[in-house]
C-alpha cells in the first residue's frame, strides 16, 4: 500500500474519531461537577455503617472487598509471571560483585550518599508502615504504604552496594511475605464464609471512628494488602536487579555461548 | 485555587510532552518520573492524595526504575565478550 492510500484512509478515520470524540467531551460533567451519586453515598452512610474516616479505604477494603482481592490476586500472578521469566533463563545462583560496563569510571560511594541512604531508607521504610497502618484513618492505605515501604529497598542498593543488598534481601523471605499477605486476605474473605456470613462481610468489632483501630476486617485486610505488596515490589525489584549482575560460571548464559562458541 | 488547578494541569501535558520528544531512551525516563511527579501534584491539588501517593511510589520510583534496570542490563549483556 503506498502513502497517499494510506493518507487517503487516514482522512476518513480521522473525521469518524473526532465527531465521536467531540459527542463524547461535549457529554462529559462540567469540570470539578460535585460527586457522583455512588461517592455522595458512601461518603454519606460509611463513617456511620464502618466508623472509618478513610472512604477510598472503606470503598477498597469492605464495600468492594472481593474486587481487591481479585486485584490483588492479579499483582501477585503479575509478579510471579516476571519472576518465572525472567529466573527461568537466569538461574538462582548469586554473585558476589553488580555487573559492569568493560571501561566505565568506577567511583567510591562518598560518605554523605551513605549516611543520607541509611537515614532516609529507614524513615521511608517507617513511614510506609505508618501509612498502611492508618489506612482507614488518613489518606493511603495497604498499596500506598506498601509501595512507599519497599521503594525504601532502592536505597539499600544506592547506599551499600549489590553485595550488601543481597545479603539483607532475601527472595525466598520477600516470596514468603509477598504470600503471606495474599494469604491473609483470601482468608479474611473466606472465614466469614465459613461460619454463614457474606464471602469478606465485616464481622469484627468496629472500633472507634479516626482510631488507629477502626473499621473491623477492614484492619485486616488493609495491613495484609501491605504486606502482600512490600513482598511483591520487593521480589519485582531483585528480579530486575539481578539481570544485572555479573554472570557466574554454570549460568545459563554462559551455557550458550559456550555452545554458540 | 483554580489557577493552582491549571498550573499542575499545564505542568503534567509539559512534562508529558517531554517524554515524548526526547529521543534518548535515558532521558526519556528521567522526563517520565518528572511526568510523575507532574501528575502526583496534580491529583493533590483535586484533593486525591490516596492516588498522589500511589503515583508517586509507582509512577516516579518503580517504574522508571525498572526501565533505568532494563537500560542497564542491556548494556550489560551487550558488552559481554
Amino acid at each position: 500500500m503506498t502513502g497517499s492510500w494510506r493518507l487517503a484512509l487516514l482522512a476518513p478515520a480521522l473525521v469518524v474519531l473526532a465527531i465521536a470524540a467531540a459527542q463524547v467531551i461535549l457529554a462529559m460533567p462540567a469540570f470539578g461537577h460535585p460527586l457522583s451519586q455512588y461517592g455522595a453515598t458512601v461518603d454519606a452512610l460509611v463513617p456511620m455503617l464502618r466508623n472509618v474516616s478513610n472512604m477510598v479505604a472503606a470503598v477498597n477494603f469492605d464495600i468492594r472487598s472481593i474486587d481487591t482481592l481479585g486485584e490483588e490476586s492479579m499483582l501477585i500472578c503479575a509478579v510471579t509471571a516476571t519472576v518465572v521469566l525472567l529466573r527461568g533463563h537466569r538461574g538462582e545462583g548469586m554473585t558476589e560483585c553488580a555487573g559492569r560496563l568493560p571501561g566505565r569510571v568506577w567511583l567510591e560511594r562518598s560518605d554523605a550518599t551513605v549516611l543520607m541512604c541509611r537515614l532516609a531508607a529507614t524513615t521511608l521504610f517507617l513511614y510506609g508502615v505508618n501509612v498502611v497502618l492508618h489506612g482507614t484513618v488518613t489518606p493511603g492505605g495497604g498499596f500506598q504504604g506498601g509501595a512507599i515501604a519497599a521503594s525504601s529497598f532502592v536505597l539499600i542498593y544506592l547506599g551499600e552496594g549489590y553485595s550488601t543488598w543481597r545479603d539483607v534481601l532475601h527472595s525466598e523471605t520477600l516470596a514468603a511475605v509477598e504470600g503471606f499477605g495474599g494469604f491473609v486476605f483470601a482468608m479474611a474473605a473466606m472465614v466469614p464464609l465459613a461460619f454463614g456470613y457474606a464471602a469478606a462481610q465485616n464481622v469484627l468489632p468496629l472500633g472507634t471512628w479516626k482510631d488507629l483501630y477502626s473499621g473491623g476486617l477492614m484492619v485486616i485486610v488493609n495491613a495484609a494488602v501491605g504486606v502482600a505488596v512490600i513482598g511483591s515490589f520487593g521480589v519485582l525489584l531483585m528480579e530486575f536487579m539481578e539481570e544485572t549482575r555479573a554472570p557466574k560460571p554454570g549460568d545459563e548464559d554462559d551455557e550458550d555461548q559456550e555452545e554458540g562458541a | 485555587m483554580n489557577w493552582l488547578v491549571g498550573i499542575a494541569l499545564l505542568t503534567s501535558a509539559l512534562s508529558g510532552l517531554l517524554v515524548v520528544t526526547s529521543r534518548i531512551p535515558r532521558r526519556q525516563i528521567y522526563a517520565m518520573g518528572a511526568n510523575g511527579v507532574a501528575l502526583a501534584l496534580l491529583f493533590f491539588v483535586l484533593q486525591a492524595p490516596d492516588v498522589a501517593y500511589s503515583e508517586i511510589a509507582v509512577g516516579t520510583v518503580i517504574v522508571p526504575l525498572l526501565f533505568l534496570i532494563t537500560l542497564a542490563a542491556v548494556a550489560v549483556n551487550r558488552a559481554r565478550p
